[in-house]
């Protein structure tokens, strides 16, 4: 071999080389991108829904809807058979900018997609697709994707942004807040107390900020508010995240999160991010809690149930969501 | 067939290709690491910045700030450590002087509780003025935002009182101890008749007439949020008045020396806090002037002669609490002019404040911009800032 082939080896093997290293530090990702992203879409709307409400398929500028879902995955349940404790919808139009985010009531009595009626956090036990499926026909709605989470990813998600920055809007005190994150017994309790105005939360006193609802005259709505709060400070956070950032952040999930965005997808994967610091305007997004007179409360089955009153909820979600 | 012919100088160039080749593989992977954000960098510690040359060296007198629960004095540009950090779930905050500057009063906050302690500038001789804490739960109490009366003989906080009837109600109200020698915890007496289920009243002021200026949280039917208000209440257990309108959602009041202007957090009930000022006549606000807006500002605090105040704000990517410095513009004389049209909040302009009528001003003075005083540290924005001259 002459001294061309030589430095054209020299070459071909450094490129190699590195784009090994940049293999191996990506691998993570892209273990988890198959182990826990790409997975099961919602199944179709029913044809009434399919003429009712037009499906916006998430590609291209075209808007689209999120379902994202949070719950306490502590020993109280059984491995992946958990409740909601926090549903949000989220409408992003990357035409617009504008971005709905709507808050579903944890303890919305419906019809639930797999038979039979109950409250709507507790559908989950019987797998995401079924939340999925319960959300889009009781609201009359395509979901086109959907993520999950669970407390402590969360909880590590936040500490590994550095924390959030945000007013807390009034003092958050519950004496009877679950201790489940620090003690074996799930039944366990503590008190909080976030004090108000602009601070700085790690991942732990934001669970609290979100998690707590004793003490609130809103109870669960005034939760959904905080929740709404929280997540908004996390995407202004994640502007600055870079690809450099996402081993990190998803050694943070671990078992703690699940989606059907395929995150092997980097080009739609970017296009989001973009998207994501391109909203920036707080006027862009647009948060609603379905307080009355979108619900009312009752008492079923001797369960303290919030019940929905569709007459009103249905055409907002179909201003808003379609 | 010709076999290659392996003499030294092949293989020692094949050996430096290969080690070229592995160095680049590690070269890729730890400059992929070295470029991911730092979002979670660690803060500095007060006491390793290097601040002495810098605006923060010429602030008058002393401060008392808190970091990672930990107590620090700043003097002459220079942070050392009063009180350290406990230990575990906790840490000392809020500190306040009493009237004469010869002592401080702190919390101690716990795991499930906090306390007052009285302690003298140096952090010596510690005093527990409370007794909050319990085996059980949801017997222990909360003790926050101290701040001793003028004369110095009472001490004013927010506390926690158990309501029997609903113990989900958790709601701190202003209360008010004697703090001569030999009263107890057990002689206070509540001031204020908190919402239910809001967070209730703190941040109590108390002004030398005997009256009490205080942060109240109410549910507002119009936004359908927990709002704040700052509030007046001549006496104990008198019904107080709104000082500021419930959609400005103001907190964290903090009166100037001279008693005359109260400055102020106003958040609207969104995510964005403003500090403002306005004229402070024993019973009515003026109307408020904006000094800093586009800033999570927090817990202002008046120097010991009246003519700035320095506050907490995040600084950059990191979004750390940083003390910053805003000299506040002398009050302008009152002309018999028209009162000049409402203005936007953020504009750093006058904004008048509805439920007081508008009084004729001037317009107001330029605004001069905040000076950040620190960077890398991470105060505690919830803890008030003590100074004095």
């Amino acid at each position: 071999m002459g001294w061309r082939g030589m430095l054209a080896l020299f070459f071909v093997g450094l490129l190699t080389s590195g784009l090994a290293g940049a293999a191996a530090y990506f691998l993570p990702v892209v273990v988890a991108a198959y182990a826990q992203t790409g997975l099961a879409r919602p199944a179709p709307p029913t044809p009434d829904q399919a003429r009712s409400v037009p499906s916006a398929a998430p590609a291209g500028g075209s808007a689209f809807t999120v379902l994202l879902m949070g719950s306490d995955d502590d020993a109280k349940f059984a491995q992946g058979v958990y409740l909601t404790q926090s549903m949000i919808l989220i409408r992003i139009d990357p035409a617009t900018r504008h971005v709905t985010m709507l808050s579903i009531p944890r303890d919305l009595y419906v019809p639930w997609s797999t038979g039979g009626r109950g409250k709507i956090d507790e559908v989950h036990q019987h797998g995401d697709a079924a939340s999925v499926a319960t959300v889009e026909r009781n609201f009359n709605i395509h979901i086109d994707e959907w993520a999950w989470v669970g407390l402590k990813g969360l909880v590590k998600l936040i500490d590994l942004m550095g924390g959030v920055d945000l007013t807390t809007g009034n003092p958050v005190l519950d004496d009877f807040y679950p201790a489940d994150l620090e003690s074996t017994n799930p039944y366990s309790y503590k008190r909080v107390a976030v004090l108000p105005g602009p601070q700085h939360l790690d991942g732990i006193h934001a669970l609290e900020y979100v998690r707590s609802r004793h003490g609130d005259i809103q109870e669960d709505f005034g939760r959904s508010q905080r929740q709404q709060q929280v997540l908004l400070a996390l995407r202004t956070k994640a502007r600055n995240v870079n690809a450099a950032d996402l081993p990190g952040i998803v050694a943070s999930f671990h078992d703690e999160f699940k989606t059907s965005f395929n995150l092997t997808d980097f080009g739609r994967l970017r296009s989001l991010l973009s998207l994501a610091s391109q909203i920036s305007d707080p006027s862009q997004i647009e948060q609603i809690v379905l307080v009355p007179p979108y619900t009312g409360s009752d008492v079923i089955n001797g369960a303290d149930v919030v019940t929905p009153n569709w007459s009103l909820i249905r055409p907002l979600v179909q201003q808003k969501f379609t | 067939m010709m076999r290659p012919r392996w003499t030294t100088g092949r293989v020692g160039v094949v050996v430096l290709m290969a080690t070229v080749w592995i160095a680049s593989g590690v070269a890729a992977y730890l400059y992929l690491g070295a470029h991911r954000t730092m979002l979670a960098g660690e803060a500095k510690k007060p006491t390793e910045a290097r601040l002495r040359q810098g605006p923060i060296s010429h602030l008058p007198g002393t401060l008392y700030l808190v970091q990672g629960g930990t107590l620090y004095r700043l003097e002459r540009g220079s942070f050392s450590p009063v009180l350290k950090a406990p230990g575990g779930a906790s840490r000392w905050t809020q500190p306040v002087f009493t009237p004469n500057g010869q002592s401080l009063v702190v919390v101690r906050r716990d795991y499930a509780s906090s306390d007052l302690y009285l302690v003298d500038p140096s952090g010596h001789n510690l005093n527990l003025l409370t007794h909050n804490a319990s085996r059980t739960v949801e017997a222990n109490h909360w003790a926050f935002y101290p701040r001793p009366s003028p004369d110095g003989g009472s001490l004013f906080y927010s506390y926690d009182r158990k309501d029997p009837s609903n113990f989900y109600n958790v709601v701190l109200s202003v209360y008010a101890m004697p703090m001569s020698a030999g009263s107890s915890f057990n002689q206070a007496k509540k001031w204020t008749a908190p919402t239910s289920f809001t967070g209730g009243d703190i941040q109590p002021v108390p002004l030398p007439s005997g009256a009490v200026i205080y942060t109240k949280y109410s549910f507002d039917d119009k936004t359908g949020k927990i709002l704040s208000q700052i509030y007046l209440t001549p006496r104990a257990g008198a019904q107080g008045k709104a000082l500021t309108p419930i959609e400005d959602s103001c907190l964290q009041p903090a009166l100037s020396p001279d008693g005359q202007r109260l400055a102020m957090i106003c958040t609207g009930g969104k995510q964005f806090a403003s500090l403002e000022i306005a004229h402070f006549d024993g019973s009515k606000l003026g109307p408020a002037q904006v000094l800093v807006s586009g800033q999570l500002a927090a817990q202002p605090t008046w120097s010991p002669d009246g003519t700035s105040l320095v506050y907490l704000a995040p600084q950059g990517l990191h979004g750390r609490f940083q003390l910053w410095l805003q000299p506040v513009p002398a009050p302008e004389p009152t002309v018999s002019t028209a009162p000049t049209p409402s203005s936007i909040r953020g504009s750093q302009a006058a904004r008048p404040t509805p439920t007081v009528p508008a009084t004729p001003t001037a317009p107001p003075s330029p605004v001069p911009q905040p000076v950040q005083l620190t960077s890398d540290l991470d105060f505690d924005a919830t803890s008030t800032i003590a100074w004095r001259g």
